[in-house]
């Protein structure tokens, strides 16, 4: 990393994790996706910034462009703008110990483990990529595209089923 | 390399956070998003680590991306049928699995 | 801007603007000064920051999409090594901007203009992304620099004139302009997702429609047509005349043809370009052992 990257990494670092933080705080849904969609992207440039263009444009295309879309429709074709409590004060206490306890177990030993010096990724990517995806990966890439069909009919099942 | 990882613990934290106190299905759903990038950051991470050629890692990462969308879509298709249902999006209102 | 007045005003038998300066050549001046002196109108109920949102959201992806364009042999800003898929990524947030500028503005005409927007726009994008991987595959990379490449002797016109079509088409829907204009058809919903907006806010809708015209006109250019390869001329001259016969074709079919309804729209979309597109693709896997 360079030191211009090193410096993009810090604000979009501190972007992604600002913008969860009010995705999950924020008691309007409208907000709370579109925190989500600012934090999809601040992960994308993540991504860039690691050399790895590929899922970077992966991630926008896919979640900016599509889940993104498809809970704003779920949003607008279900409760318009009312707002959501959080539980309980004692159990939004609890919870964030709980889950900040884990964050902070994970922060602290990838703090202290000894990693070995990364190495870089290829120039040419997507070739690279393509030959993973479609050689030593075919499996998990053809299981990908069963596990895509699947989910669209279920979705489309469980969405008609309550017309009737 | 450990900043990566420690960003990622902080997201996911905040994702798990998310999970564990709110109680609306639409957040609920944007919450485990946010843990599963957690995850894909780290992925992409670890794949630089170890034989970045083979670009394991960010094979994981598109897997991961297309599981989000897939969960994404069926998550999304049963909140609207609850909301049909019992008129809310609130999880803790849903105390019936079947008809 | 004033080029599309002048074609719309000779092909539909009228003058066309022509009062301000030479032959009305600052039209499109006077108006974006028009535009801008405007007040700055919001509705009470409308969610103020969504409503900023939305117009900003179309128009910044229409801009963005410009950075991956080669205007000519070394006129292009960034030639990412995946480039083809920045162009099909970046203005799929703008399907975004549209709901939440429907949204937003607390309206049932925008509202409806909203959704029927987005969901054309997805519809849409799919096919017109199956196309693009057709011309990947001859092209055998996602590089903008390496499409041009590959196309040095045989623009890819010729060998999947069928893509070309179906690319046309999908993007003219993609980026809402007559016969696919559902979205903000004039004599149902007002003007759709953008009924409620005024002045600045309204000219960035504007903008994004003609930006992205350019863009996907542009890119075209480069996908199908082979950019700036072509004798004599200089590749950006080349380019340019390429792009704008695009354009001109799109405003051509916008003035002449009648609007589709929107239950046909989504027909076409999912009975007609899906498998058309995925038939190019076979076409192209055909065409790639040809060569081979």
């Amino acid at each position: 990393m360079g030191g211009g990257q090193a410096v993009l990494f810090v604000v979009m670092g501190v972007a992604a994790a600002v913008s969860a933080l009010y995705a999950v705080l924020t008691r309007q849904l409208l907000r709370s996706i579109m925190a989500l969609g600012a934090f999809l992207t601040a992960v994308a440039v993540e991504f860039y910034v690691l050399s790895a263009d590929f899922v970077s444009l992966v991630q926008i295309f896919v979640y900016v462009g599509g889940v993104v879309v498809l809970m704003l429709f779920a949003l607008m074709l279900s409760a318009s703008g009312e707002r959501h409590p959080m539980a309980g004060a004692d159990r939004a206490g609890l919870g964030a110990v709980l889950a900040y306890l884990v964050g902070g177990v994970l922060a602290v030993t990838a703090l202290r483990a000894d990693l070995p010096e990364p190495g870089a990724f290829p120039e040419q990517t997507v070739s690279y990529l393509g030959r993973a995806l479609l050689a030593e990966q075919l499996f998990a890439f053809e299981l990908m595209g069963v596990i895509l069909l699947a989910a669209l009919v279920t979705a489309l099942v469980v969405v008609r089923k309550e017309r009737q | 390399m450990t900043p990566v990882l420690v960003l990622s613990a902080v997201l996911f934290a905040t994702g798990m956070f998310g999970v564990l106190t709110r109680r609306n299905a639409i957040t609920l759903l944007v919450s485990v998003e946010i843990m599963m990038n957690a995850g894909n950051l780290n992925l992409v991470a670890f794949s630089r680590l170890y034989q970045p050629e083979l670009m394991t890692g960010q094979v994981f990462a598109i897997m991961g991306i297309g599981i989000a969308a897939s969960e994404a879509a069926v998550g999304l298709a049963l909140i609207l049928t609850i909301y049909r249902r019992y008129g809310s999006t609130d999880v803790d209102r849903v105390r019936l699995l079947r008809e | 801007m004033l080029v599309e007045r002048w074609i719309s005003a000779r092909i539909q038998l009228r003058v066309g603007p022509r009062h301000t300066g030479p032959y009305g050549t600052l039209q499109t001046v006077a108006d974006i000064v028009k535009l801008l002196m405007k007040e700055d109108v919001r509705p009470v109920q409308a969610d103020a920051m969504a409503f900023r949102l939305g117009p900003m959201l179309t128009a910044v992806p229409a801009v963005m999409s410009f950075a991956v364009i080669p205007f000519g042999a070394p006129l292009i800003m960034r030639d990412l090594n995946v480039g083809v898929l920045y162009f099909l990524a970046v203005p799929g947030v703008t399907a975004v901007g549209l709901l939440l500028a429907g949204w937003a503005s607390y309206d049932n005409y925008s509202f409806l203009g909203g959704l029927r927007s987005s969901a054309q726009f997805i519809s849409y994008e799919i096919p017109r992304t199956l196309v693009v991987v057709g011309v990947a595959m001859l092209a055998g990379s996602l590089r903008m620099s390496d499409v041009l490449e590959a196309q040095r002797s045989v623009p890819f016109v010729l060998l999947l004139p069928l893509g070309f079509v179906v690319y046309i088409v999908t993007t003219l829907a993609e980026i809402n302009r007559t016969p696919f204009d559902i979205p903000e058809a004039e004599s149902e919903l007002v003007a759709g997702y953008h009924t409620e907006y005024s002045g600045f806010r309204w000219a960035l809708f504007f903008l994004a429609e003609y930006g992205a015209l350019f863009a996907a006109s542009g890119f075209a250019a480069v996908l199908f047509l082979g950019g700036g390869n072509g004798p004599l001329l200089p590749p950006f001259v080349w380019f340019l005349i390429k792009t704008l016969a695009i354009v001109f074709l799109n405003m051509w079919v916008r003035w002449t043809l009648p609007r589709f309804r929107s239950d046909q729209l989504m027909r076409l979309a999912w009975k007609v370009f899906l498998p058309l597109s995925l038939v190019n693709l076979v076409l192209a896997g055909l065409v790639l052992q040809a060569v081979n």
